[in-house]
């Protein structure tokens, strides 16, 4: 999608701010922050983000284009919703976070370290597949993904846990090889087609 | 109870504090009749219970003094106390009001010599405190009330302790029979001066107002500083006494918030800047006492710039720019841990101060559409200047949030355009 | 002139002051002493049988004065309002019986105190008159507005409502001043979403068809004499005619002017005609009409604006305005919307470092933001004009970095200027100074260098200068929070950004008050009664021409600008004027000045009446002159709240410390008084003074007074001027007693008989 990328830039004339308007979900709330920082100190995770939210608001609309789609903070959202019960504003600053980050991954320009987003591609990869989640290939490619050694550390650190979902039949030890599938997987593929369809349509990726 | 004579050359204002005094006074002094309504037993308002005013740091007391003193001497003003309006009907030049008086149980030949008060021993919680101290049931509000009258809480009448506050009454002027009274009104024109009320802290849940002992609001922290307060005069922590040498001010507390109150309450910022300076009285000039101020912005406007400079030069004083997202307790202190980022260059803080003073947002105190549904407000129910409004004019804190300047200033512009009201009555009639 | 007079005394028993006082004996020493000719206890004075007593007296026995011995006059003002004669209320119960702790050992001081305040009491009995009201009031009840602006038109128009007529002078060619230059202005009602019409025409238009506004356009005020209900005013037009006109009072709304934005070189304006002040947007704004806004350098369309806030204003560089004008974040709001309303693909971005949108600006803020105006805080450090694009440099605060703007057009948002005319007390201060030989230095060159090649606006034909005396930064404000009417020229009233920098709805507002108070101030006027805060005083001075020196003390003292001086360099009393505070009477050095009711004998006669013990007794007696202001009520609150304070003051309640007179000092040395206080208000730039300058007089006069203990070999630390509050309480009888401690380490004085 390097392509888009670049027709983006083009198109928008350094105006991100509009660019977020018109590609991220809830992306013309932005405008309305103003900079009181209620989000940033209300989130759980914020010690742990480059940027928190308002500032990440401020550089939309100082046009730090890259930086911000780079960025791995709205990869650290966990929808908690804090931010948007305080935000004096009514800004919807969780579904601003997921728009953006979701939005930076279809440009493909996404912070490419961020675990969140590397699992997040991997559940996405694992469900479309099947139908089904299929968790210990999930877990094993998660506990995996950071090399070898750390995965055998993380797998046997989850040991108990593991047992006790295949004791309850929450995991299929077979999966490794052959997960269980749903019925008709050929419809969730058409579904997931039209689904992409709509999408793009709707912010435009077709024009 | 009173005889109150009103005409349609009446100007009635509704609301006794510094607003609706001005509106009475400024009126009377061109020489218009005007019965001054007040709903409680006292005049002066919301200014009477602060401490201080900004930016010159002097007494509001002292002016009222002087208002007392233009009404005492002022025959054409009636006032009217513990009095609420219930209903309006008419149109300009012509309104019926109806006035509900409750009783005070003590009539005008009260000398205000306090021997009712000594008599008695049951205790009330003192509004003039917001509630935080406790009163005699047979009280004086405070030192400057006026009328100079003493009033007995209702609570006692019927019991011993009203009989013994009667029996020490040597002039007669206790009557615990009086009955609640309807007063019917005419009036040209009205001038709503109900003043506004603090924004209900409790609202603001990540604050933690109804939790945290240590966490008050400004209009409080202004009872604290009075040596007569509810703290003596001390800037102490409510949970545990202690000297509160560390204070947090919150700016925004309810106002330019979607969730509270959408407006600017405009006072606040002076408000807490004034309040800053309390530290230094309080505790002296070397003291390690320290405030920090965490704010959006800074709304010192037009000359009172200068009283933020002069705060800013104060060592003691620290300014982060940063909405608090929300307030922990420390259990073993007691003392409030604020959690938020100084949006200036990214700093997060948990930031443990001794108190917490939210700078509170201002209201109007009554909700005029309640009482009549034609006036024009505001979304904050704030009274606008409406051609619609007939002769219904509002003054002071019912119009906007206001300084008591610009109060004073509203206060007396409505008290022109009631006057030309009731002077358009008086040429018409003298035609 | 006691032969006319008939003093009553009255004394009340209640409130326990028969049970803690004698009051056989003070009926005694009202009548033996204090020459009363009709004398009667009462258990109950201020019931309505105590009343009647006394009304009966005036009526059937022909009293004229009445002495009520009973509370403080702060009590039960209404009951004891006798029409027809002198009231005089002494303080038995505040200022005395509750100033006192109930003691055995206690009785004899406490009664020494009544019997002193009765002696007092009927002594200044003798000296009052009740006071007639000026015969020679003008009645003029029209009003003069000077200033077209939206300040003027409002007071007009709302003059003119209440049925006065006006007279409104305007020096430019047409009226609206600058609100008639804008394209719109900030909105005024809900939803305070969007630009909104000046109305400024229909304004206009109203102004000229209303019968009882008459309107001088390309005129001046070129003298104002008089006083209020007789101002007289010369108004001369551009073509060189003028007109004498009649006034009851006057309204100054003469504005403001933008500060000279060409003060900023950094920000580029003046080096490209792209970069504008706030009225030069309006400006273009008018000429587009609606449209696209253009650039002045080329004519292309605007594509990018950048607002910068705050330029020139709340800074401390030299020459820079140091106040916030308040209305401009508004304004830039408003004017970015200009563009976004013509297209909202133009790029707007306001740079502010604390956006100011109080009230319901708040609404307009958020919905620029809806708009898509950018609203960035940062500091501008400058604006570079050398390429075909502006560029504004400035560091972002929220990113922390230092980074800049393309622009067509950058605005910049320049403050008010108040046009306040002469800064008269910078003048009369360099007069004193050369007066002074000079010594006054550097403070007068400041002064001097500001009053230079101003022009005055009313012209005041007085002692005290050509214009309102000015408060910090030159706006003609009030000083006062609870009063922001009150006026240093009585009669004459300021509204609008003259007096503190504001925006339209905040003028509209103001000048519909100073309508009220010049409407007020001509019917009292005429009335003879004094303008706030002794509203309703109907005394007013009067001299003694033989005895005057013509020191022109009471001229310059005045705080009022009351007292002009004649050609022979006599005092010329402005009773309309006067707001009776005394000062002039406490500045006299031969006591040629007095009020019916308020004189040097009515203090003076009342601290000789004082039985001041024999030096054997040990028993001090301390003179306090009090403020009646503040340290009288805080004396009187103290002793309601059981602070008690020493039985040898004696408390003599004064308008102001300004109408304390030396010789009331020096009469009292002399009387073998031990100690004198003077208690008032705080000095200073935050003064608490209610006229202004009479504690800072009194510092002054006392400062001085050290010769005269030095002649009568006294110590210095007999006399003390005090600064009190209303709420000291605690404090002010604190003071008193600190201060007999004092005078009893030092020792009675000598001058006891």
């Amino acid at each position: 999608m390097g392509s888009t990328n670049t027709a983006k830039v083009d198109r928008y004339k350094n105006n991100f701010l509009k660019e977020v308007e018109e590609n991220v979900e809830e992306g013309d709330w932005v405008r309305m922050c103003m900079q009181c920082g209620v989000c940033a100190g209300s989130c759980p995770l914020g010690p742990h983000w480059d940027h928190p939210p308002q500032e990440i608001f401020m550089m939309i609309r100082a046009g730090k284009r890259d930086e911000v789609l780079a960025s791995d903070s709205m990869w650290m959202c966990t929808s908690c919703y804090n931010c948007i019960v305080r935000c004096p504003r009514e800004l919807p600053i969780t579904h601003i976070m997921h728009g953006l980050a979701n939005y930076a991954h279809r440009l493909g320009v996404a912070h490419q370290e961020n675990p969140t987003r590397r699992f997040a591609q991997m559940f996405w990869n694992n469900v479309t597949k099947t139908g089904r989640a299929n968790e210990l290939k999930i877990s094993l490619g998660l506990y995996f993904m950071d090399g070898f050694m750390n995965g055998i550390k993380k797998s046997l650190a989850m040991k108990k846990i593991g047992i006790g979902m295949f004791m309850t039949g929450r995991l299929d030890p077979f999966g490794l090889v052959q997960g269980r599938g749903c019925k008709g997987s050929g419809d969730i593929d058409k579904m997931l087609k039209k689904a992409f369809e709509i999408e793009d349509h709707r912010k435009g990726y077709n024009s | 109870m009173a005889e109150v004579v009103a005409t349609n050359e009446t100007i009635v204002v509704v609301g006794g504090g510094i607003s609706g005094m001005t509106a009475a006074l400024e009126a009377a002094e061109c020489g218009k009749d005007v019965v001054l309504i007040e709903k409680n037993p006292s005049l002066g308002g919301r200014v009477a219970q602060l401490y201080k005013y900004f930016p010159k740091l002097c007494r509001p007391t002292c002016g009222q003094e002087i208002n007392q003193r233009r009404l005492k001497v002022n025959p054409r003003i009636k006032v009217l106390t513990m009095a609420e309006v219930e209903a309006v009907s008419g149109q300009a030049g012509d309104y019926s009001i109806t006035v509900n008086q409750s009783p005070r149980f003590v009539n005008e030949k009260c000398t205000a010599c306090g021997a009712c008060s000594s008599a008695v021993t049951s205790e009330i919680a003192n509004p003039f405190d917001y509630n935080l101290s406790k009163t005699k049931a047979a009280y004086l509000p405070f030192d400057m009330a006026y009328p100079q009258q003493y009033v007995i809480d209702p609570s006692i009448v019927g019991t011993e302790e009203g009989e013994k506050a009667k029996a020490a009454c040597s002039v007669g002027a206790i009557d615990l029979e009086m009955e609640a009274e309807t007063i019917n009104l005419k009036a040209g024109a009205i001038i709503w001066a109900t003043g506004w009320k603090p924004y209900d802290a409790g609202n603001i849940q990540p604050y933690g107002y109804d939790r945290f002992l240590n966490v008050v609001t400004s209009v409080e922290f202004e009872r604290m500083m009075d040596p007569k307060g509810p703290t003596a005069g001390k800037l102490v922590r409510p949970s545990d006494g202690a000297e509160a040498k560390s204070i947090a001010f919150i700016q925004c507390a309810g106002s330019r918030d979607r969730n509270h109150l959408t407006h600017c309450s405009r006072i606040c910022c002076m408000a807490t800047l004034k309040q800053t300076t309390y530290l230094t009285e309080q505790f002296g000039e070397q003291s390690e006492a320290e405030a920090t101020i965490y704010y959006i912005d800074i709304r010192a406007i037009d000359r009172f710039e200068e009283f933020y400079n002069r705060v800013q030069e104060d060592e003691k004083v620290s300014f982060v720019k940063s909405k608090v997202a929300y307030i922990a307790e420390d259990k073993a202190s007691g003392n409030p841990i604020l959690h938020g980022v100084d949006t200036e260059g990214y700093n997060r803080y948990a930031a443990e101060h001794d108190l917490v003073v939210l700078a509170i947002g201002m209201e109007p105190s009554v909700d005029i559409n309640a009482l009549t549904s034609e006036i024009s407000t505001d979304a904050s129910g704030f009274i606008q200047l409406d051609e619609e409004n007939g002769a219904f004019f509002g003054a002071g804190c019912s119009t906007n949030p206001l300084d008591v300047n610009r109060a004073v200033q509203s206060a007396t512009a409505a008290a022109l355009r009631a006057i030309q009201v009731v002077n358009q009555i008086s040429r018409a009639e003298a035609a | 002139m006691a032969d006319e007079k008939k003093i009553a005394a009255y004394i009340c028993r209640g409130c326990e002051l028969g049970a803690r006082l004698d009051t056989d004996q003070l009926a005694n020493i009202a009548q033996r002493e204090g020459k009363a000719r009709v004398v009667q206890q009462h258990d109950f004075l201020c019931s309505e049988e105590g009343v009647q007593l006394i009304r009966n007296d005036i009526d059937n026995e022909g009293v004229t004065h009445a002495v009520v011995a009973a509370c403080s006059r702060r009590a039960k003002t209404a009951a004891f309002s006798l029409e027809d004669v002198a009231v005089i209320r002494t303080n038995l119960r505040e200022g005395v019986i509750w100033a006192q702790p109930d003691s055995e050992e206690n009785r004899e001081i406490t009664q020494e105190m009544a019997d002193d305040y009765v002696r007092m009491g009927c002594a200044e009995a003798r000296f009052v008159t009740r006071p007639a009201a000026n015969s020679e009031a003008g009645s003029s009840k029209i009003i003069l507005v000077v200033g077209g602006g939206i300040s003027g038109m409002t007071a007009a128009q709302e003059i003119s409502k209440a049925g006065y007529s006006v007279i409104l002078v305007e020096k430019q060619g047409q009226l609206g001043g600058w609100a008639g230059r804008l394209w719109k202005r900030t909105p005024g009602k809900e939803p305070f979403a969007d630009p909104e019409d000046t109305k400024i025409a229909q304004m206009v238009q109203s102004i000229e068809e209303d019968d009882r506004i008459s309107v001088h356009l390309n005129a001046t005020v070129g003298r104002t004499s008089g006083a209020p209900g007789q101002f007289s005013v010369d108004i001369s037009t551009a073509s060189g005619s003028t007109v004498t006109e009649n006034a009851g009072a006057i309204i100054q709304a003469s504005g403001f002017e933008n500060f000279d934005a060409s003060q900023l070189p950094e920000m580029g304006f003046g080096k490209s005609p792209n970069v504008v002040d706030q009225a030069g947007l309006e400006l273009l704004a008018k000429e587009a009409d609606g449209k696209r806004i253009k650039r002045p350098s080329d004519g292309k369309e605007v594509e990018s604006v950048v607002f910068v806030q705050c330029a020139g204003q709340r800074s401390d560089k030299e020459g820079e305005l140091s106040y916030c004008s308040g209305h401009c974040c508004n304004t830039s709001i408003k004017q970015a919307m200009y563009f976004k309303d013509a297209n909202p693909e133009i790029e707007t971005a306001i740079i502010y470092n604390d956006l100011r949108t109080p009230g319901n600006g708040e609404d307009f803020y958020r919905n620029a933001q809806r708009k898509r105006v950018t609203f960035t805080k940062g500091e501008v450090s400058s604006v570079e004009t050398g390429g075909s694009d502006l560029e504004v440099r400035f560091k972002d605060l929220i990113l922390d970095e230092v980074t800049s703007l393309s622009a067509d057009l950058v605005v910049l948002a320049t403050g008010q200027v108040p046009n306040s005319g002469v800064d008269v007390e910078a003048e009369l201060e360099a007069e004193t100074a050369e007066n002074d030989g000079n010594q006054a230095g550097s403070k007068q060159e400041e002064s001097l260098s500001v009053s230079v090649a101003v022009e005055s606006i009313l012209n005041l034909d007085y002692r005290q200068g050509a214009d309102l005396p000015h408060l910090q930064h030159g706006f003609s404000d009030s000083h006062f929070i609870c009063f922001p009417y009150e006026s240093r020229r009585t009669g004459i009233y300021a509204c609008g950004p003259v007096r503190r920098p504001m925006d339209i709805a905040q003028a509209t507002e103001d000048a519909t008050g100073a309508a009220l108070k010049a409407i007020q101030a001509a019917e009292n006027a005429a009335l003879g009664r004094a303008a706030h805060p002794r509203s309703g005083d109907l005394s007013f001075p009067s001299f003694r021409k033989e005895g005057c020196t013509q020191c022109k003390r009471c001229t310059v003292e005045c705080p009022f600008g009351a007292i002009n001086e004649d050609d022979a360099g006599y005092p010329l009393f402005n009773e309309g004027r006067c707001r009776r505070c005394g000062t002039c009477m406490g500045s006299c050095p031969v006591r040629v000045i007095s009020f019916e009711n308020y004189s040097i004998d009515t203090v003076g006669q009342q601290l000789k009446s004082v039985d001041v013990p024999d030096e054997f007794e040990e028993k001090p007696r301390i003179l306090v002159l009090a403020c009646e202001n503040d340290a009288y009520p805080a004396l009187d609150m103290a002793a309601r709240n059981g602070n008690h304070y020493s039985a040898y003051v004696r408390v003599i309640p004064v308008r102001c410390l300004g109408s304390v007179n030396d010789i009331w000092v020096k009469d009292a040395l002399n009387c073998g008084y031990d100690g004198i206080v003077l208690m008032g208000c705080k000095k200073g730039d935050d003064y608490q003074c209610h006229f202004v300058k009479g504690s800072e007089m009194a510092h002054y006069r006392m400062s001085k007074i050290d010769d005269t203990l030095q002649q009568l070999q006294l110590e210095a630390e007999r006399v003390s001027t005090l600064e009190v509050e209303i709420t000291d309480i605690r404090r002010a009888p604190q003071l008193l007693n600190d201060f007999v401690d004092q005078i009893n380490e030092i020792g009675l004085s000598p001058f006891r008989f």
